[in-house]
């Protein structure tokens, strides 16, 4: 086990299981406002943890700031650590593309590449690996069966991927991002976009994928965080409040905050 | 009341008078482009024969064809159109991408309009003390510098205002995907883009078709067939200006057919690359 | 466990650190060259400035100021002034406008308050077309149509009834030659026409529809809501769109070469043949014998570049105020 930095906020369960992301004294700038301050906590292994709390919170600037996505974009930075089992991602000698292949990445709204189904898969694993056509067949099978997108899109691989609906674009992108064999995963509102129906199958989608996948989840939907994660952190005005197990804080949260929130009284 | 009234009343006529003028104003412009096509047409179809597109530009009171005036154009415009597009993508590229929030992009954004609607003899004069003086003779390949640099600045634009139409949401998740900055732009944005970049380099196309000034002194004119880059060579529009303006009715006549050649292809490539973006705009 | 979901091994690990680094190298490459190509742009624009320079240096250094204010042009004795040249392009651009951005704001009036839905796109992709027609066609009409329809029935008109108005007989005055300075100004005049109808229309299109339903609400006729809300609200993007026509005016050159005359004088008259800065490097510049008359030629050139500059640069200007206001 790693020696873990132990705040208040890490709670027993997630102190036992390996730690597969730590994030440490983290604070994080848009130009001179402050936009996430000191944040501490430990993101378990092979698990769903949901980041919750009122628009403007941080938790979707602390998402975007464990693949490092943010240094697509002028005066931003972050300080403190982020340590990815064990090593600092924010360490500048960390290459970003080969950060990003290990922590992918699925965006609010779906974003398929404007190439067919088949393309929107063998893109990201083309770029690192050299393999044969017969081979490719099976990763992009692969994936997309893992996404549960198969049996709809298998006979019309060449299809664009701009033609499927938004509930399969999601899929299709979850496929994509699977399919380079990430060790993380980050979802950023993944079904904010999306009808009950298609929520309900990317929800199922991220239960089964827990058990390969670090999983990290920013939703504004309290029903949703309740049903996939098994810890919550509340975030509320750049600060984490309290992070804990997900029944924990549904039940009986130890800050009136998250109390106020989790009832509906603000947010 | 009848104060009120009067006053309305003098409300609507002045509302009646001035847009009865903008209508006016409405039909005047329409009807510029009807008699500008009217007679292009009335006057250039007489001339249209087989002999136009195969034989040469002829002596003075002679008959014959544009055939190397046309041929000319057509090596001019596709030089000039290979040696500009490159450079006007890659730094429109630079503009939208790489350099999207810096200040050299502010910069080169404002010269680069400015460049767009610079007067094109100037750009003819450039090309002259640029390669034709250091040469010592007028040539086609200094005719196609002087076009590929009006490419240049109508490619630059279009190609960063059709990367910047591109969502960023895009480009975060090729990104997300580990794929590096250039494969991002390349497979990713590029593809997005692609119909607005290809309307922009069309509407070059068509700017540079029917550009004049700027050949006058580069690639001067040619009397006989040459396919030397390196000696002077006809072009359609140069042609049409020496044949317009002489006394010979043959002359004339060629020069109005050449207008109309010229007149219909640079309408016909404006209506297509809009074709393409209005499709766009649909999807 | 899928095939999928299995780690990434040792191996396949080094295989993309080794990837990496070519795509650092490739990325960098990358950025270089379109970073140049932006670069080449700025070269481009400095290397006008610095060829028309040198090249009109010889002029300058023997006439110095004099050649601004210098009305002869004389190649035979070498004598050079751009004072005609100057004149004819100051007078024709600034007659075009003003006939032009009247007309241009009417249009754009008419697409934007007026027109039926479905006869909108279709008359403003007309208007823009009318923008795409090289000028050398303008130029040829002019030649062959215009100017005679003008020598025939225009001028002879017009000189007949202000031959006794004191000031207007000398500013028509025959005889009608057909091409000149009035037929290039009303040449120029069409050509400018799409440019500021199509921008003004642009413009017109920013003003938030509350504003004008706001007018219309207080009962507003349509030319109220217009001069009062659309044209004050777009005012400094007109200006912009009315710049940017000036400049295209001023930098014409084959519509011009055609109809003006090409002579080297001032005329009272606006019948009378003259001359514009582009006309005559378009008509003299291949036949330039002698460096100072080719010199002369090129500092004209550099008197049109300084002025068009200014000038679209203002408009750049008023066109960025809009343009940022509206966010777009």
């Amino acid at each position: 086990m790693k020696p873990m930095l132990s705040t208040d906020l890490n709670v027993a369960e997630t102190a036992v299981e390996k730690a597969k992301i730590e994030v440490k004294n983290l604070n994080f700038y848009y130009g001179q406002s402050k936009a996430l301050k000191d944040i501490n906590l430990s993101l378990p292994e092979r698990s769903v943890t949901a980041f919750i709390g009122p628009s403007g919170c941080g938790k979707s600037t602390l998402l975007r700031v464990l693949n490092r996505i943010y240094e697509l974009y002028p005066k931003q930075s972050a300080e403190g650590q982020v340590l990815l089992d064990g090593k600092n991602i924010l360490d500048r000698s960390q290459d970003l593309n080969l950060l990003r292949t290990k922590i992918g990445m699925v965006f609010q709204k779906p974003t398929p590449f404007p190439m067919s189904i088949y393309e929107n898969i063998a893109f990201g694993v083309r770029l690192y690996e050299k393999i044969s056509k017969a081979e490719m067949d099976n990763r992009v099978e692969q994936a997309l069966k893992r996404a549960a997108l198969w049996n709809e899109v298998k006979d019309k691989l060449n299809a664009s991927g701009l033609s499927l609906s938004g509930g399969q674009q999601q899929r299709l992108c979850i496929a994509r991002t699977v399919a380079v064999k990430p060790e993380v995963i980050l979802l950023d509102e993944p079904a904010s976009a999306l009808d009950p129906l298609s929520t309900a199958k990317i929800e199922e989608l991220i239960d089964e994928l827990q058990a390969d996948y670090t999983i990290v989840i920013v939703t504004h939907n309290m029903q949703q965080a309740a049903r996939v994660s098994r810890q919550t952190a509340f975030m509320y005005l750049g600060e984490l409040v309290e992070f804990d197990r997900t029944e924990k804080i549904f039940t009986s949260p130890r800050e009136k905050r998250t109390q106020d929130y989790i009832t509906g009284r603000f947010g | 009341m009848s104060v009120a009234m009067s006053l309305h009343q003098r409300r609507k006529r002045k509302n009646g008078v001035m847009m009865a003028l903008c209508v006016i104003a409405a039909g005047i412009g329409l009807a510029w482009l009807a008699l500008i096509l009217g007679a292009l047409v009335y006057k250039g179809l007489s001339g249209v024969s087989l002999s136009v597109f195969t034989e040469m530009t002829p002596p003075p009171g002679d008959a014959g064809g544009l055939l190397n005036a046309i041929y000319g154009s057509i090596v001019m415009t596709i030089i000039g159109i290979i040696v500009g597009t490159p450079i006007g993508v890659l730094a429109g590229t630079y503009m939208a991408e790489y350099g999207r929030f810096s200040r050299l992009t502010t910069v080169v954004r404002f010269i680069n309009d400015i460049l767009l609607s610079a007067p094109s003899i100037i750009v003819g004069l450039f090309v002259y003390e640029l390669l034709v003086r250091p040469m010592g003779h007028f040539s086609a390949i200094a005719g196609a510098v002087a076009l590929s640099i009006l490419v240049i600045p109508v490619v630059v634009r279009t190609t960063e205002d059709m990367l910047n139409l591109v969502p960023n949401a895009l480009r975060e998740a090729g990104t997300a995907i580990g794929a590096p900055r250039w494969v991002v732009i390349r497979s990713v944005a590029y593809r997005a883009a692609l119909s607005g970049i290809v309307t922009g380099i069309l509407l070059a196309i068509a700017r540079i078709s029917g550009e004049t000034a700027p050949l006058l002194f580069t690639a001067l004119n040619n009397q006989f067939w040459s396919s030397n880059l390196n000696a002077p060579m006809a072009s359609l529009p140069v042609t049409i200006f020496q044949f317009a303006l002489s006394p010979y009715e043959e002359w004339q006549q060629l020069a109005w057919t050449g207008a109309l050649i010229i007149t219909l292809t640079v309408l016909g490539l404006s209506i297509f690359a809009r074709s393409l973006t209005g499709r766009r705009e649909d999807r | 466990m899928t095939a999928v979901s299995e780690a990434v091994t040792p191996s396949a690990m080094r295989t993309r650190e080794a990837t990496v680094r070519r795509f650092a190298l490739t990325d960098t490459i990358f950025r270089t060259a379109t970073r140049l190509s932006a670069i080449l742009v700025l070269v481009l624009l400095g290397g006008v400035a610095i060829s028309l320079i040198t090249g009109s240096w010889q002029a300058l250094s023997k006439f110095g100021f004099s050649f601004l204010t210098t009305e002869s042009w004389n190649p035979v004795t070498e004598n050079f002034g751009a004072l005609a040249p100057i004149y004819g392009t100051v007078v024709t651009s600034a007659i075009a406008i003003l006939i032009a951005v009247p007309i241009g704001i009417g249009i754009a009036i008419f697409l934007t308050e007026l027109c039926p839905r479905p006869l909108r796109r279709p008359i403003g992709i007309a208007v823009e077309l009318l923008a795409g027609i090289p000028s050398i066609i303008y130029g040829i009409w002019g030649l062959f149509v215009f100017a005679p329809f003008l020598q025939t029935t225009v001028q002879p008109f017009i000189i007949n009834v202000f031959h006794n108005v004191p000031g207007l007989s000398s500013l028509f005055a025959g005889p009608p030659y057909g091409i000149g300075l009035l037929t290039s100004s009303l040449i120029l005049a069409i050509m400018v026409l799409p440019f500021i109808t199509s921008i003004t229309k642009d413009v017109f299109d920013t003003v938030p529809a509350v504003l004008k339903e706001s007018a219309y609400g207080i009962g507003c006729t349509t030319w109220e809501v217009t001069r009062r809300v659309t044209i004050p609200y777009t005012r400094v993007g007109i200006m912009g769109g009315v710049m940017l026509g000036l400049g295209r005016a001023l930098g014409e050159t084959m519509a011009v070469t055609f109809v003006i005359g090409n002579a080297h004088r001032i005329s009272a008259s606006l019948f009378a043949p003259g001359t514009t800065i582009s006309a005559t490097i378009a008509n003299e510049f291949t036949e330039a014998d002698g460096e100072l008359y080719t010199s002369s030629l090129v500092s004209l050139g550099l008197i049109l570049f300084i002025i068009t500059f200014i000038i679209l640069a203002i408009a750049r200007y008023m066109l960025l105020r809009i343009d940022s206001r509206t966010g777009a």
